[in-house]
């Protein structure tokens, strides 16, 4: 092992074995061999990468890709089928909180047994205690027994004792998520004291932003393989946009399957069907088929932040529509609208609709921050008189690499008065 | 030698187990650390009813004789039972933290201990109070037993707590297990009682021996015999290197068997 890494993972392989129904008993072993079939998955495939002291690293990838369980074997929970973990120092690990809690004792004699439990000696404990204290906020209520706690005041003591154990490596499984803003961001700024002290960090979160804050490396798990390794904003662009993708081809595969309910079968001349409270109008004329595309005419429901989308409508008359418009709303999944028009409000003259046929909407550079969104599409007639309405027609999905917040991004620059960037 | 420096830095690991442990097991009770006390000696009561009231027999203090042997076996059961349900019962922590998994079943056995260490009290109370007196010196020698004894249930314990993790059943069947051994163990009888046949398979019992040298001390006030010491030593030795090979073997897969 090298002088200057903190950690080496040589070929790593784990393997588990999946039961589809494990037999605990001696009677089940016996009586039920077939049952014990078991598929073994290969979670992590040969990896190796070595951590150099003091640097911050967070592992990414999508639920199941064998991060935890890297963090695992980091923690020496458990042991690699093949190939080395060494680690040089002492390690400690904030994966559980408030291990060995006695919820009789008092808050006090609950920060001994958690701390011992992560290996500390009672003198240790003692130097510490102070701060453990302090850094929870609960010095009025240390003495009291634990489970006359609140479950935030149970997280903070648990946290604070976690935290203020020293470590030459720390490890960390999406544990930011305690206590109020205000704690969070205690925790936060004394996870960054703690990386300047030296100690190396290893990370495993999906909230890139947290990554991008603290860590100086990210490691793209996938598949029991690393996909990608480099500067935090380097790889977690590309693994967004991936993942961005892959939503893709999942609500794509989802839209095979409910295709056929959810566009409307035939031009029935009475939409009275179980959907009326998703669309209604006077069925003069039925909006028949909806596509939705990106600008090289794939069909796509996932889209970047600032790509156009491009609708293409079908509909079909059953009798002569007068004075007709069409229209469109773009709604956020908890329902606020972000946008909304139609030929009227836009000056495009009121026409007749005779016979069968389609029209098309670009959307140009949507900009919609992420999130799910849901389309209505409407032909209307005279001064809004709805002849098909039809709300939630379509659904798609936007990602991005930027953090920003918000409905929209708006096109924007930043410039310094004093060149001071 | 890796497993005991291991075992040394996370030594107040066990300390505050066995303190949670002990302080816990009462805690909110009105009596709270006086059940310590208050339990061997109700026991006491109800055995002394039992064997001097209703079922005399022949042997001179019965109730006393039953004790000193009762006392002992019951820490041992404890170990061999209730051992095995501990790694299961800690699974969070053996799930998502390191420590040496030893410590578990180490501290589990020393808070048993320490509570037959508070019932040998009792006892040795009683055994004055009652007029039977005791021997100074043969006392003296008891710490030398308890030391041997421990170190077999721990080995015990070792070896039940990790082979639990894997199968299921071993808490149930201990159960029955230990009843049957406390019956093929010299406690309710004396150990002359057994035919002369059977005493190589009553010598195969680890707790023959320990039983006769408490018994010996307590009950007979003379120092147990070098031969019955030798042969639990032995026994105690054999059993610990057991229980760490196994669980050596075993506790690799803990967190993924749990």
């Amino acid at each position: 092992m090298k002088e200057c890494n903190a950690v080496e993972v040589h070929r790593v392989v784990k393997k588990f074995k999946v039961y589809q129904d494990k037999g605990h008993t001696i009677k089940e072993r016996a009586l039920f061999k077939r049952r014990r079939k078991y598929e073994e998955r290969t979670v992590l495939d040969e990896i190796s990468f070595e951590i150099p002291k003091g640097q911050a690293v967070g592992l990414i990838g999508h639920n199941g890709c064998g991060k935890s369980t890297t963090l695992k074997l980091l923690t020496r929970i458990m042991y690699p089928d093949a190939g080395t973990v060494e680690m040089q120092g002492r390690v400690s690990s904030l994966i559980e909180l408030g291990a060995g809690f006695h919820p009789d004792m008092s808050g006090r004699q609950n920060i001994y047994i958690n701390a011992s439990i992560f290996g500390l000696t009672k003198k240790e404990i003692d130097s510490r205690l102070h701060n453990i204290i302090a850094f929870s906020e609960l010095e009025e209520y240390i003495d009291n027994p634990v489970r006359t706690y609140s479950s935030g005041m149970y997280m903070r003591l648990a946290f604070s004792v976690a935290i203020n154990v020293d470590a030459d490596i720390l490890l960390i499984d999406e544990i930011l998520a305690v206590g109020d803003a205000n704690f969070q961001a205690k925790c936060f700024n004394r996870l960054r004291e703690i990386k300047s002290g030296g100690t190396t960090i290893v990370i495993v979160s999906h909230a890139m932003g947290q990554i991008e804050q603290i860590c100086d490396r990210s490691i793209w798990i996938h598949d029991g393989k690393i996909k990608a390794d480099g500067i935090p904003r380097e790889v977690d662009p590309i693994y967004l946009d991936f993942m961005g993708q892959q939503r893709q081809t999942v609500s794509e595969k989802k839209e095979e399957c409910s295709n056929t309910d959810v566009l409307p079968q035939e031009c029935s001349k009475e939409p009275q069907e179980p959907e009326n409270k998703k669309r209604w109008g006077n069925g003069l004329a039925r909006i028949k088929n909806i596509s939705m595309k990106d600008v090289n005419g794939k069909s796509r429901s996932v889209f970047k932040v600032g790509e156009d989308i491009i609708f293409k409508i079908h509909y079909c008359v059953n009798k002569t529509v007068e004075d007709a418009c069409f229209g469109i709303g773009i709604f956020r999944s908890d329902g606020v609208q972000c946008f909304g028009t139609n030929t009227k409000i836009e000056q495009i003259p009121l026409f007749h609709l005779e016979e069968d046929g389609y029209f098309t909407l670009n959307l140009k550079e949507v900009s919609l921050l992420p999130g799910e969104y849901w389309v209505d599409i409407a032909i209307e007639c005279g001064y809004g008189i709805p002849v098909d309405y039809f709300t939630k027609a379509l659904r798609f999905e936007t990602y991005s690499e930027i953090n920003d917040v918000g409905i929209a991004r708006i096109n924007h620059t930043w410039k310094s008065g004093s060149q001071i960037f | 030698m890796k497993l005991l420096r291991e075992l040394y830095d996370y030594r107040e690991m066990i300390f505050s187990l066995v303190q949670r442990d002990l302080k816990g097991r009462y805690k909110g009770s009105l009596l709270g650390f006086l059940w310590t006390f208050l339990n061997p000696l109700l026991q006491l009561c109800v055995y002394t009813l039992v064997f001097s009231v209703i079922m005399r027999n022949g042997i001179e203090d019965f109730y006393l004789f039953l004790f000193v042997a009762l006392v002992p076996w019951m820490f041992f059961s404890a170990c061999v039972a209730s051992a095995a349900g501990l790694i299961r019962a800690q699974q969070d922590m053996v799930k998502k933290i390191y420590f040496p998994r030893e410590v578990l079943p180490v501290a589990f056995v020393t808070s048993q201990f320490i509570n037959m260490f508070y019932s040998l009290l009792v006892v040795l109370a009683v055994l004055m109070i009652a007029g039977k007196g005791i021997n100074i010196f043969a006392v003296l020698s008891l710490p030398i037993i308890m030391v041997i004894e421990y170190v077999m249930a721990l080995g015990i314990a070792l070896i039940t707590s990790a082979i639990t993790v894997y199968f299921r059943d071993m808490e149930y069947l201990l159960g029955i297990i230990t009843m049957a051994w406390q019956f093929l163990t010299p406690i309710f009888y004396s150990v002359d009682m057994v035919p002369a046949r059977l005493m190589p398979v009553f010598n195969l019992n680890p707790m023959t021996s320990v039983i006769i040298a408490y018994r010996d001390i307590l009950y007979y006030k003379q120092l147990p015999k070098m031969e019955t010491l030798i042969q639990a030593i032995i026994c105690g030795i054999l059993l610990l290197a057991a229980g760490l090979f196994v669980f050596g073997r075993l506790k690799r897969h803990f967190a993924e068997e749990l």
